[in-house]
């Protein structure tokens, strides 16, 4: 489990790997804020059904990294690398607003929480994102124990929106390797998703 | 499921997967019992090829993130409920809000997600204490701030109903003088943050409200930063600032500072003026948008283009020059900027061969006496109009060569600038008036340059022409007897000296009331001469009526007291009364603090002075605490490329030396030689001075191709810089032979030493320390080439020198001592 609890800072207990390597926690802590108003944008693009909703993990990172790098200063050693930890901070960043969420609906109306929550507008299809994405993570941390490399696979294409040519690249194997590792892993996640749901 | 199985399965399902009906009927049997079941739902999976969310990650976010959350509206915050909202950003939410009991409205600022993560937190906070920092009509004021109870922090102030300034002048239709003086305002609000060490770093437009009554207000302190924090490269904000707005140095991730938001606010300027934002290499004037002469376009060009200046140190220096050049823009005043900042072009040049700090001082007076001049003649109509164009003439001349596009030469040399600058000063003559100022202000330029002879033509014409002018009792007149006074102490004739500045101090007493501070001025003067001429105690009986003077004046300002205590608190120092110079310049440090704030350059002189009392007495802790303290003033006030920021980094380095901190003086003093190599070019005195200091601490830490190959450096550029002859060169020959005398190569620092010697003699008196050390040292060096006679010779001559000196080097002088017996007894032999 990466995350404590809600009220703890994700990058508290974020494992080691490639993220201890890419720098101090200053510069995570940004990247954190990056991928979280990147992350702002394109809700609110999607709530307001806006054109530019179109906007993909991708694009997402993309830009993220752009702003960044952009910003010089930044330690990452390439903009690969910069993409496989921005996934990760996505990833931590949905799964914490979704744990939060999700732990504020099953407490109902308590006085502590009563400025969050309750009534969602009616307009957004209540639930299944929230829990999906919920259970996606559990899958996933489940098929890290199966296979590191695979979910690593799947956190850099899902979350990063990394293409299978970067993915190999950065992970060191073949564009071959990626494809079929992705297709396995992918299957065997929906699998999963499928078993609980 | 273990990873071996995992692994298995994985193999099935990839031979399995591209294999058709029967074949994978027949595969599927083969496979073991335990998988089968598995394997066939990975199978099933693959081929329905759903993706695994149902909706993209976009839709999960604006899920899983709410938009407003729904309690919110209902809370209470403080006496405020919200209304509406009225705005998102990155940070959080604001919104409209009232007071129940009163009525009044306010904004109420809401951070996030605070939960997410603690720097998000903390900046929200950061900008909050901004706020409560910085009171002034034209910031949006703190009212109130508190938290949640679930812990969302969040602050209510001022709410500006408003346009953006670019919209409120387009709806406005608004002219010329009603943009620059609403952008004034601007500056005026920036100004404020900057003494209190906030730089904005987000200005544009949408954060500058303007109110239907015309009140400007500036917003959003989110991406601020305290000056005094040390710099913190990680923490530029940029991927939180508009990029179009972002200075170039924000752009690359580099330190940033108050010429950062100078930047700014140049492009919010352009926008005024062109209702466009600025374009590479398109000038305001080329986008014009409002009604304006073709000269005042010029002008603006300049205001702005200065101001947008893709290389800092060639914007405004701040807030306060941007200011002066729009008023005089608006009085039709010559800008300080035109043309192209020449007075920083000058400021360069001139600082080729001598002291650059000095020199660039004596051309930002020149600039401000035309200033001046000009604006106290205003009235003159014509008259003053054909002397303003002469006057700009003049300056271009001077500093352009004639041709203000070409540029000056690169061979320019200050003494060829100001010599032509005399030959415009002299043809300036049906204008006497102006020619005295010029002549009083080159005069002093060329005294300031060491050019003594050329000085003294100078300040004796403006003396000349003062009398004719004014009779030998007038002010004037003994003003220009004070320069003159100035000029022979400097040329050592001190008994003229002082006889020129006491006259003048008689005129100028019997000229005013006493008390008037006009008499503090040329007290100051007449100390300085005394000082300079060692007569310390009288110096400080001058001074001290000076001071007394000023304190008991009702005209004087904080900082003339300061400027006078400083002069007396250097005499003190020089004659060694440590404590009283001491004191003095705590008492000038604590006006300076109370007059510019606690972080100002003032203040950081004033901890450079004390620093050096507590390094002259052997307090070498103390100084290292002094310097370092100056040091975090001055760098982040001109940035970490500043010549100012390598002075700093020079003085901590040399505590350090005397503390035996060999490395990280070394350290220093290398970063204070790459800003001055950026500054200033491989080949200044500037790069050679701290090369100097580079060389005696690795001489110091026995690192000897390193020492050597810093003083042949600083050699080879004193060379160029001063046509082969000046005692600085000396300088570098001697210490470049002591890092052969450490290595008992004898032999090869004697010919050093005697080039150093004769031009010491070309250049020095022969009494000056410089040549006791020179003369010790090679008699050492000829005693260990076993030429005992002669070196006898050299260190008597030296000995007798040194111990002559008020200060002597006493571990000069007991090796001499040393020497001298060791001589001795060889020759007895």
């Amino acid at each position: 489990m990466r995350v404590r609890g809600a009220n703890s800072s994700e990058f508290e207990d974020w494992p080691g790997g490639p993220i201890g390597e890419a720098g101090g926690r200053e510069e995570l802590n940004r990247l954190f804020s990056v991928a979280y108003e990147e992350l702002r944008r394109l809700a609110s693009a999607i709530r307001r059904a806006d054109p530019k909703a179109m906007l993909s993990p991708t694009t997402l990172v993309n830009e993220a990294w752009l702003k960044l790098a952009g910003s010089g200063g930044v330690s990452w050693e390439s903009p690969l690398h910069f993409k496989r930890i921005a996934a990760k901070a996505m990833r931590q960043l949905l799964i914490s607003a979704a744990r939060r969420r999700g732990a504020m609906k099953r407490q109902g109306d308590g006085a502590l929480l009563v400025t969050f929550d309750e009534d969602l507008p009616a307009a957004t299809p209540e639930g299944c994102g929230v829990d999906e994405i919920l259970r996606l993570d559990a899958a996933l941390d489940g098929l890290a124990r199966l296979s590191p490399r695979q979910a690593s696979i799947v956190e850099s294409r899902f979350f990063g929106g990394l293409e299978v040519a970067e993915t190999a690249q950065l992970l060191g194997v073949s564009e071959a390797t990626v494809a079929r590792d992705w297709r396995v892993a992918k299957a065997w996640l929906s699998r999963e998703l499928r078993k609980e749901g | 499921m273990d990873p071996m199985r995992y692994g298995r399965l994985q193999e099935l399902f990839h031979d399995a997967v591209d294999l058709e009906g029967e074949a994978r009927e027949r595969f599927l049997a083969s496979v073991e019992d335990g998988l089968r079941a598995e394997l066939m739902e990975l199978l099933a999976e693959d081929e329905r090829a759903v993706p695994l969310l149902g909706k993209d990650l976009g839709a999960v976010a604006a899920e899983a993130l709410e938009d407003i959350p729904s309690g919110l509206m209902a809370q209470a915050f403080g006496p405020y409920r919200l209304e509406k909202l009225l705005g998102e950003g990155g940070m959080g939410l604001v919104f409209l809000a009232r007071r129940d009991d009163l009525g009044s409205v306010a904004a109420i600022k809401i951070l996030r997600d605070s939960w997410l993560s603690p720097s998000r937190r903390e900046r929200f906070l950061a900008e909050q204490r901004t706020l409560a920092e910085l009171r002034h009509p034209a910031i949006a004021s703190l009212y109130d701030a508190d938290t949640l109870a679930d812990g969302t922090p969040w602050f209510a102030m001022e709410f500006v109903e408003g346009a953006p300034i670019t919209d409120h002048c387009e709806a406005r239709k608004c002219g010329l003088q009603e943009r620059l003086a609403l952008f004034r305002r601007v500056c005026e609000a920036v100004q404020h943050a900057h003494r209190h060490l906030i730089i904005h770093r987000d200005l544009k437009p949408s954060n500058i409200l303007v109110s239907g009554a015309g009140e400007v207000k500036l917003l959003d302190f989110g991406i601020a930063k305290q000056l005094a924090a040390t710099e913190d490269r990680t923490k530029t904000g940029l991927h939180l600032m508009t990029p179009a707005y972002a200075a170039p140095e924000q752009l690359r991730g580099e330190a940033t500072g108050i010429y950062t938001d100078m930047y700014c606010l140049g492009v919010i300027l352009y926008q005024l003026l062109t209702a466009k934002l600025p374009e590479a290499g398109v000038a305001p004037s080329a986008a014009r948008h409002v009604a304006a002469s073709r000269a005042a376009w010029s002008e603006l060009d300049v205001l702005c283009q200065t101001a947008m200046h893709a290389e800092p140190a060639r914007r405004y220096g701040s807030v306060e020059a941007l200011l002066r050049d729009l008023d005089h823009f608006r009085a039709g005043e010559p800008l300080e900027a035109r043309p192209d900042n020449w007075s920083y072009r000058a400021g360069k040049f001139v600082g080729r061969n001598r002291s650059w700090l000095a020199i660039a001082a004596a051309v930002a007076a020149m600039v401000v006496f035309y200033t001046v001049r000009l604006r106290e003649a205003r009235n003159e109509a014509v008259a003053e109009a054909a002397r303003s164009q002469r006057m700009m003439r003049f300056v271009l001349n001077l500093f352009e060569g004639g041709d203000r596009y070409a540029g000056p030469a690169k061979d320019l040399r200050v003494v060829t600038l100001v010599d032509r600058g005399v030959d415009e000063a002299r043809a300036l003559s049906g204008d006497p008036e102006a020619q005295t100022e010029l002549f009083r202000t080159l005069g002093d330029v060329q005294r300031k340059l060491g050019n003594f002879e050329k000085a003294d033509t100078l300040l004796r014409d403006a003396l000349e022409q003062r009398r004719n002018a004014r009779g030998d009792r007038h002010p004037d007149y003994a003003e220009s007897l004070l320069d003159l006074a100035l000029l022979r102490a400097d040329q050592a004739r001190f008994e003229d000296a002082e006889r020129l500045a006491r006259e003048g101090v008689d005129l100028i007493r019997r000229a005013h009331p006493a008390g008037h501070p006009a008499i503090a001025g040329a007290l100051e003067a007449l100390g300085k001469v005394l000082e300079e001429r060692g007569s310390y105690e009288k110096a400080i009986g001058v001074m001290d009526e000076a001071v007394a003077l000023r304190t008991g004046s009702r005209e004087t300002t904080q900082a003339d007291l300061a400027a006078s205590l400083a002069g007396l608190a250097n005499v003190h120092f020089y004659a060694g009364h440590y404590k009283e110079s001491e004191a003095l310049n705590r008492r000038v440090l604590s006006i300076h603090k109370q007059v510019y704030g606690p972080k100002h350059p003032a203040v950081a002189e004033d901890l450079v002075n004390l620093g050096a009392i507590q390094q002259d007495t052997g307090n070498y802790v103390e100084a290292e605490k002094y310097q370092r303290e100056a040091l975090a003033i001055t760098r982040p006030f001109y940035g970490e490329d500043h010549p100012r920021t390598a002075a700093g980094l020079t003085l901590v380095a040399r505590s350090l030396i005397m503390q035996k901190k060999l490395d990280e003086s070394a350290a220093l003093l290398n970063q204070a030689l790459a800003i001055r190599e950026r500054a200033f070019g491989p080949m200044h005195p500037q790069v050679a001075s701290t090369l100097n200091e580079v060389g005696n601490v690795a001489l110091l830490q026995e690192r000897y191709a390193e020492s050597e190959a810093a003083f042949k450096r600083v050699v080879a550029i004193y060379r160029a810089a001063y046509q082969g002859k000046h005692y600085l060169i000396s300088i570098g020959l001697s210490n470049q032979a002591s890092v052969y005398m450490a290595q008992k190569d004898f032999a090869r620092a004697e010919p050093l030493l005697r080039e150093a010697m004769v031009m010491y003699r070309q250049t020095l008196a022969p009494t000056h320390v410089n040549v006791g050390i020179g003369r010790i040292k090679l008699g050492r060096v000829l005693l260990r080439l076993k030429r005992h006679g002669e070196a006898k010779v050299e260190t008597q001559t030296g000995f007798d020198i040194l111990s002559k000196q008020t200060n002597p080097a006493v571990s000069w002088l007991n090796n001499a001592r040393k020497d001298l017996a060791e001589e001795d007894a060889a020759l007895r032999k």
